[in-house]
């Protein structure tokens, strides 16, 4: 393994601590998801994204958007690891007037480029920023994260199809396949495999790949546009509370209220992963 | 100030003034960005997209998404302006509308035509009676309606020069010129016609048979007010506040049910505003309404001239 993957294990662990540090300042918050797209996200802030946190809004940066907008604390551990705010601001997770709510406000905090929450929205907005960028002759990238439970929303292939006739090869679609939603597992509340076959036959260029394996998230963001002339999804296989043994594969951290064992648990497991990261 | 004779008026598409007008702009503003959900060659927007293909972007029919690409290209500094049927900009994609344009705050213009039950004969899954009510709840979101042919063109240039999202409606048959003085400004009505016993707060098309509903009243012995609200919200407070206090009777009219649209916003302000004037609205009933050809339709639910006028001698008659 090379030190450019273990240094971004290390900022993916350190990112997953950031997580718990704002669900001890706010008591609770979409866990699960938020850890199960945390390396994907690590990658992107930490590797791929052009984007300056000292100039947030620089014309020429690349986007990104979390159409899972529930996932907010994996992109806010992020910017604030990659140095877009001061960490200190992780803490108001939770209190009046945060800029961190629990969906993401780009009023609100540098960094943030939709006002995503309410699934099915992210990727025609991200269209937008791809057609929008291209038409102004910038090389910019536009990446969306969505999550599998919110693919039955019958907007994700409306935006899927205009993606495909634009020829958007300048988009990039991660969907985060944890599996697992409220009320079960994906695919037995509304089955939507095979994911990777539909956006196929809707023209897209797809690679399936482990998403909480680093080396590979990273071979495959080297490896973009897939196609020519093709928008790029990106098939991400993931374990939901990924990181924390004993929320790994449980559809009951969704949403996570610890108590405080429970978080004091977390928070050693997660310190361990990063000196263990630390030292190799 | 004259009253405006309605005789001999040239009519006009409010759609092909509004498509030129769109394009009149865009020949200034290189941002103006025009999408269409198999919606843009009915909204006037043909020479548009003869002239700036590059500028044009066709979809199909699908709304929701053509709201999200319009906040994501206005994100990059476009002005995106979309054009179909009122209810599929408006209520179909109403979270889209309330989240990705009014909460992101993107400068996006979204008009829907052929508004009210100008698509008389198609049923109500074509009318759209609800458009006032639910796009004013979005906040900061400009609500317009203008009048007449010039006013659609100057409104087009006011939304474009405003930064920040914009509804507007516009209708489907010819509207005829009613030479309103101008000029237009977003957030302020204007008096058409003077008179002292009632004033008729009108707002769209239905704003010509305002006029001439106050002609037939005056032959009634009845002083009509006419006033114009192009801008449904913000309304112009100020006017109506000046016309609570002179005429103490205001009836409002819109092609809208006659719940949540211009009636309600301005009993709203003259409630707030602590007046004792009482407002009477105008409007179609709060039903699924007939279909039928699109005069016919109005006259049967009292919205054409003489319509209005009996309403407004009813509730003189009454107070």
């Amino acid at each position: 393994m090379s030190d450019a993957i273990k240094r971004l294990e290390c900022r993916a662990a350190k990112c997953r601590r950031n997580i718990l540090r704002m669900i001890r300042a706010g008591g609770a918050g979409h866990m699960g998801g938020a850890m199960s797209c945390m390396d994907i996200v690590t990658a992107l802030y930490f590797y791929a994204l052009y984007v300056d946190p000292l100039d947030p809004k620089k014309n020429d940066r690349d986007r990104f958007v979390l159409s899972a907008g529930h996932k907010c604390m994996a992109q806010y551990a992020a910017l604030a690891e990659r140095g877009f705010f001061d960490e200190s601001l992780l803490d108001t997770y939770g209190a009046l007037g945060t800029k961190l709510p629990g969906h993401p406000d780009m009023h609100k905090l540098p960094g943030i480029e939709a006002n995503t929450g309410a699934l099915g929205h992210g990727l025609a907005i991200s269209v937008g920023m791809a057609l929008g960028l291209r038409a102004s002759g910038l090389k910019s990238r536009v990446f969306t994260v969505l999550g599998d439970g919110e693919l039955p929303e019958g907007s994700n292939w409306e935006a899927v199809s205009a993606a495909s006739h634009y020829k958007l090869s300048n988009l990039t679609a991660f969907v985060d396949v944890n599996g697992l939603q409220i009320s079960g597992s994906t695919a037995s509340v509304m089955n939507m495999e095979p994911i990777d076959a539909r956006f196929e036959a809707f023209g897209w260029a797809v690679a399936t790949i482990d998403g909480n394996d680093m080396g590979e998230i990273v071979r495959t963001l080297d490896s973009l546009p897939l196609a020519t002339e093709r928008p790029s999804a990106i098939i991400a296989r993931t374990v939901k509370g990924k990181g924390l043994a004993f929320a790994e594969g449980n559809a009951a951290y969704h949403y996570w209220k610890p108590k405080e064992e429970e978080l004091a648990e977390a928070e050693a497991e997660l310190d361990r992963a990063i000196r263990l990261k630390e030292a190799v | 100030m004259g009253p405006i004779a309605l005789n001999d008026v040239k009519m006009s598409d409010p759609r092909k003034v509004f498509g030129a007008a769109v394009l009149a702009s865009a020949l200034k503003n290189p941002d103006i960005t025009v999408l269409s959900a198999d919606s843009g060659g009915s909204s006037g927007h043909g020479e548009f997209k003869k002239l700036y293909p590059e500028r044009y972007y066709e979809f199909g029919i699908m709304e929701q998404c053509v709201i999200g690409v319009a906040s994501g290209l206005a994100t990059t500094g476009k002005i995106p302006v979309f054009c179909a049927i009122a209810p599929f900009v408006t209520a179909r994609p109403f979270e889209m509308f309330r989240n990705d344009i009014g909460y992101m705050r993107q400068n996006v213009k979204i008009v829907g035509r052929n508004s009210g039950v100008s698509y008389s004969d198609l049923g109500s899954t074509h009318h759209s009676l609800e458009d006032f009510a639910i796009t004013r709840m979005i906040p900061g979101v400009t609500v317009l309606a203008p009048q007449d042919p010039d006013e659609i063109t100057s409104a087009v240039d006011a939304m474009f020069l405003h930064d920040g999202p914009v509804y507007m409606r516009i209708g489907n048959d010819p509207i005829p010129d009613l030479m309103i003085p101008g000029p237009f400004a977003i957030g302020r009505g204007q008096t058409l016609r003077p008179g002292t016993d009632v004033s008729i707060v009108s707002t769209g098309n239905l704003t010509g048979a305002a006029i001439a509903a106050a002609e037939i009243l005056e032959g009634r012995g009845i002083s009509a007010r006419v006033v114009g609200m192009p801008t449904v919200h913000p309304l112009d407070r100020e006017l109506i506040a000046d016309c609570a206090q002179k005429t103490g009777l205001i009836v409002t009219i819109e092609e809208h049910y006659v719940i949540g649209g211009l009636g309600t916003i301005v009993q709203e302000s003259v409630c707030d505003g602590g007046f004792s004037a009482k407002v009477c609205k105008l409007g179609l009933p709060h039903v699924y309404v007939s279909s039928g050809p699109y005069k016919e339709l109005m006259a049967f639910y009292g919205l054409d001239a003489h319509g209005i006028a009996r309403s407004v001698a009813d509730k003189i008659g009454r107070i």
